[in-house]
Formats: C-alpha cells, structure tokens, sequence
C-alpha cells in the first residue's frame, strides 16, 4: 500500500458511532418501501396484474444481482489477493449483502404469479415439459438461491473478522488469506455461476420458451457482476464527499482502481452480448432470431435496446477510457448511475417483450414498484454501508507532497 | 566548460532512489540518467517524463489495421460476391470481427516497432556510468556535470547520500 495510508488501529471492523443515515433518509426509504408495497399490492389482483408481476421480478434481478454481485466481487478479491485499498475495498464489496436474504424471500413470491410470469405454466411444453415445470423451477431454483444466500453470508461474516482484516490491510504479497475465506471463496465463485446461469436460464429465457442461447447463463450473470461493480463506484463516490477530509476514498489510485473495474467488465459484458449476437445474426435461424427481432429490430422495443447499449457500453467506454475522467469522482459516479440504471433496463428488455410484445409497460405501476425496491435495497444496505464508513475513515489517506 | 564528470549514486531501494530523483529535480538538476534492473512505478513518476510516443504510434497502427481490415473485407466482397443465406453483403456483424483483430495485429507490431525504435534499440554504446549491478539488484542515478565546479558536485553528491544512496561515486565520463 502506499505511503500514505495508514491504518488508525489493527481491530476488526465495526460500525462507528453515527450511523451514515439519519432518520429523514431511513423516513425517505420507508416511504418508497409503503409505496411499491401498495402499487403491487393494488394492481396485482386487477387487470394490470401482469404488469405488476413484470415489475416485481424484473427489479427483483435487477437488486438481487447487485447485491448478490457484491459478494462475488468480494470472493475476486480474495481469489486474486487484491489489496490495492486495504479493508475499504472489503467493506464497499460487501456493503449490498444484507439484501440477499430478502432477495431469496421475496423469489417465493413469485410463485403466486407463475401464471402471469412464465407462459409455459398455462400452455405446457411437451418437449420441455420435463425441465419447465412449476415443482421442479421452484425447487432448483430455490435451492440454489439458498446456498447462494448461505455461502453469501458465511463469507461477509468470515471477512469481517479481525484475521481477515489484518489480512486486508497488509501488504506483503507472500501472505495468503485466512483459511477458510480461501476455501469459501472459490465454492462461491463456482456456485454463482451455476445457480445464476440456471436462475437465467429459468427466470428469463423460459419466458420465450422457443428460444435458447447457450451463453445466456454467463451473459445474464456477467451483468450482475458489472452492476454490482458500477454500485460500488457510485456508493465509493457519494462516500468519497460525505465522509471526512482524509478518507480512503480521497486517494485517486483508489478511483482509478474502481474505475478500471466498471470499464473493463462493461467491455466484458458488450463481448458476451456480441457472442450471441453475431452467432444468431449468422445463422438466421427463424427459432432464434425471434428474440432479436422483437428486441433489436422492431418499435418500441428497439429504442430501449439502442438505450441499453448506450448505457452500459457505449457512454462508460468512451468516457472511463482515459486516466482522468476514471479520477473524476462526479464523471465516474454518473457513469455508474447511468450504469445501474442501464442494467435495469436492460433485464426489463430482457423479460417484458417476451410477456408484451406490443406494448411497453412503463408507468406508475413500474415506477412505484422499482421505488419499493430501491427503498428496500437501501435500508438493507445501510448497515454495511456504516461499516464501510467506519473502514474508510479509519484507513486514512494523506496526499504526500510535491 | 571543458571536462565533464559523472556523479554515480547506488540505491537498493527503488522508493529511496524516487526520493533522491525527487530531492534532485527540486535542486534544478536535470541532466542526469536512471538505471533500474526492474520497472518501477516510484522512479517513473519521481523523473516527471512526460508520456511516450510509443503511444502515438499504437494508435496510429491500430487505425490503420481497422482501415486494411474494411478493405480487405470490403474488397473481397466486392471481387466475389458470395451471398451466404440471404444476408447483406457488406455488413457490419461479420466484418466488425476482422476490424477488431487486425486492430490489435497492427497496434501491437506497430507497439514493438516503435518502442525498439523509441528506446534508442540496438544500443551499441552503453550509456556512461552503467555498472552490471544496475542490472541485477541495485538501482544507479549518474549525473552528468562539470569537472571544474566543486561545489556543485558536492551538493549533488549529499543530495543522493541524504536521500539514501548506498554508495556515491565519482567517475570520468
């Protein structure tokens, strides 16, 4: 590390004595919880049931990647031995984890609308009959999330600990991380791509139940990965400004770092998006191209399509290529923002076309719902937020001279 | 001026050598020449340089492998008219993947190119005051001044030992 961070004391992490919300802020987040309760909870016994169940599971992939995404980035960082920020990066990593379980919660809740959500409830699929059925897409799907969850946990809790954080905070190369975080970690890794390509395959891709893509699994979940990147940018950002003057997010290598994450994996994300693409395009195969068709070629869809790719690719690799702008918090924080907003979007033209060819529906009911979210979201992340505060005020950093 | 000398500091720490090359330049002195065994991140930002034109020449080698790549696809096309299933003929999907890799073809032979020509490469002389330590775990700042001026020399010789220097020399250039 250099120089000039330092670390006040060796003690494990803990949140400090002002918590980074006060109560208006939680008051605020309440509020959006009451209101995406009741804008489901009117419309889902109407006739914009649909809609509302559209919303429910479009923003609960949306959240629950972010936060799920997290923990991963959080696993890469002790799979690869990254110590560029101390346990600050630990803290931001782990920050969204306390969604999961309310993620894993609220998955059973689509059961009540399996009707309205997946086409194949109603008009089964002889020959898919024996994977797309109602027991069996609970059950896997159930229960991968629940090892997901536990895995998620276990590790937050064993990164918090003192060993660990005196793992983080270290810098000789030669020092392996504590045991058994190197043994959750890789059991983690593997698990999310497995669970969140079958959670893909299930939750997305069964709704055009024609259409198949081999790569979808790694394309969805490499989207979570990103958005929960781009979510630590924006929350390193707001911290950056709020926290005191010499906080660990004050050091430009630690943007440049977190801004060198957000490019390269929305490159990563735009290849695996063109893998499938150019593969479908070549083959011009009827079965498949339908979903493209819909999606890339034809109004309305294809100015969200067009907006997708403008938010997640076209604008972060433009503006983050360079050394500066990825230093600039503001810049790095609005690409980030456009960037979460951009995977929102892009799960709603994964999913909704596919329910409603002809319409998009975008209004209150899908705003209130997102709101409902988003206000879930926040209140389940303030507590790692506050350890996160706790982390970056305690290792400070002090601009060295000249 | 007349004879000139060679000043020969020796650092086994690459962050104390930065900070003699730091103390250096805050002194006015410029004219002077680094030899690290291993890349080091201290020294290039303590020297200040400012950025390659390696950098340049990359670019310029990746735009011309995107240009050749559209022409050779382009081209071919053109020559023979292969219809494959009804697609368009001049189409981006395809021939976006040739533009990307002759891209990286171009800039990176263009990086090689430029960089042995940029480095001054094959060096026949070896620059003055080398010492094969500074190839093996020693990191060397020789400057280059005049025989006559005592006084400077020895500002620049304290100036390397308080910054660290294991060794200070003086050496004919």
């Amino acid at each position: 590390m250099s120089a000039g961070l330092q670390a006040a004391r060796a003690a494990s992490s803990s949140a400090p004595a002002a918590p980074i919300a006060g109560a208006a802020f939680k008051g605020l987040m309440a509020i959006f919880v009451a209101a995406g309760v009741l804008g489901f909870a009117m419309n889902v016994g109407g006739a914009n049931a649909a809609r509302a169940w559209q919303a429910y599971l479009v923003n609960l992939l949306v959240w629950l990647g972010i936060a799920q995404g997290g923990v991963v980035v959080l696993a890469a960082f002790y799979l690869t031995n990254g110590r560029w920020a101390g346990t600050t990066q630990y803290r931001l990593a782990e920050t969204f984890a306390g969604f999961i379980p309310l993620g894993f919660v609220l998955f059973w809740g689509l059961y009540f609308g399996r009707t309205l959500i997946f086409p194949w409830v109603l008009h089964p699929i002889a020959q898919k009959a024996a994977w797309l059925n109602t027991p069996f897409l609970f059950a896997r799907d159930g229960i991968g999330l629940a090892i997901m969850t536990a895995l998620s946990l276990w590790l937050v809790r064993l990164s918090r600990t003192a060993q660990a954080a005196r793992w983080q905070r270290s810098s000789e190369e030669i020092l392996l991380a504590p045991n058994p975080i190197r043994k959750v970690a890789p059991a983690l890794a593997i698990c999310f791509a497995v669970v969140y390509t079958i959670i893909a395959f299930d939750l997305v891709m069964s709704l055009a139940p024609a259409w198949s893509s081999t790569l979808f699994g790694w394309f969805f979940f490499a989207g979570a990965f990103w958005s929960a990147a781009a979510a630590m940018a924006l929350v390193a950002t707001i911290m950056r400004g709020r926290l005191g003057a010499h906080n660990a997010f004050k050091n430009p290598k630690v943007m440049h770092d977190l801004g060198k994450f957000v490019f390269a994996f929305s490159v990563f994300w735009i290849y695996l998006m063109f893998a499938q693409y150019i593969v479908i395009w070549y083959g011009d195969i009827p079965v498949e191209t339908f979903f493209i068709v819909l999606r890339v070629y034809l109004p309305p869809w294809q100015h969200l399509s067009y907006a997708v790719l403008a938010l997640i690719w076209v604008i972060p690799f433009v503006t983050l290529l360079g050394v500066r702008p990825k230093k600039t918090p503001w810049i790095l924080g609005l690409v980030s923002l456009g960037g979460i907003a951009g995977i929102w979007l892009e799960r709603y033209v994964l999913i909704v076309p596919s329910l409603s060819p002809h319409v998009v529906p975008l209004g209150w009911i899908e705003i209130l719902i997102t709101l409902g979210f988003i206000g879930a979201f926040v209140l389940c992340a303030l507590p790692g937020l506050d350890r996160l505060a706790a982390a970056a005020t305690e290792e400070t950093w002090v601009e060295e001279h000249e | 001026m007349g004879v000139s000398m060679d000043i020969i500091g020796s650092f086994a720490d690459d962050q104390l050598c930065a900070k003699g090359i730091a103390d250096l330049r805050h002194a006015a002195v410029e004219d002077f020449h680094v030899f690290s065994p291993i890349p080091s991140h201290h020294i290039e930002h303590a020297m200040g340089k400012p950025k390659s034109r390696v950098r340049l020449f990359v670019l310029l080698g990746g735009i011309t492998g995107i240009l050749t790549a559209l022409a050779l696809t382009i081209g071919t096309t053109w020559e023979w008219n292969l219809g494959s299933g009804g697609k368009p003929m001049i189409s981006w999907p395809p021939f976006i993947i040739i533009c990307f890799e002759l891209m990286i073809l171009f800039g990176g032979l263009s990086a090689v190119t430029s960089f042995i020509v940029n480095a001054g490469l094959p060096a026949f002389n070896s620059a003055s005051g080398y010492n094969s330590r500074f190839g093996e775990d020693r990191f060397g700042v020789v400057v280059r001044c005049d025989a006559a001026d005592g006084d400077r020399l020895e500002k620049i010789e304290s100036i390397l030992r308080n910054a660290g220097a294991e060794e200070v020399l003086r050496d004919a250039a």
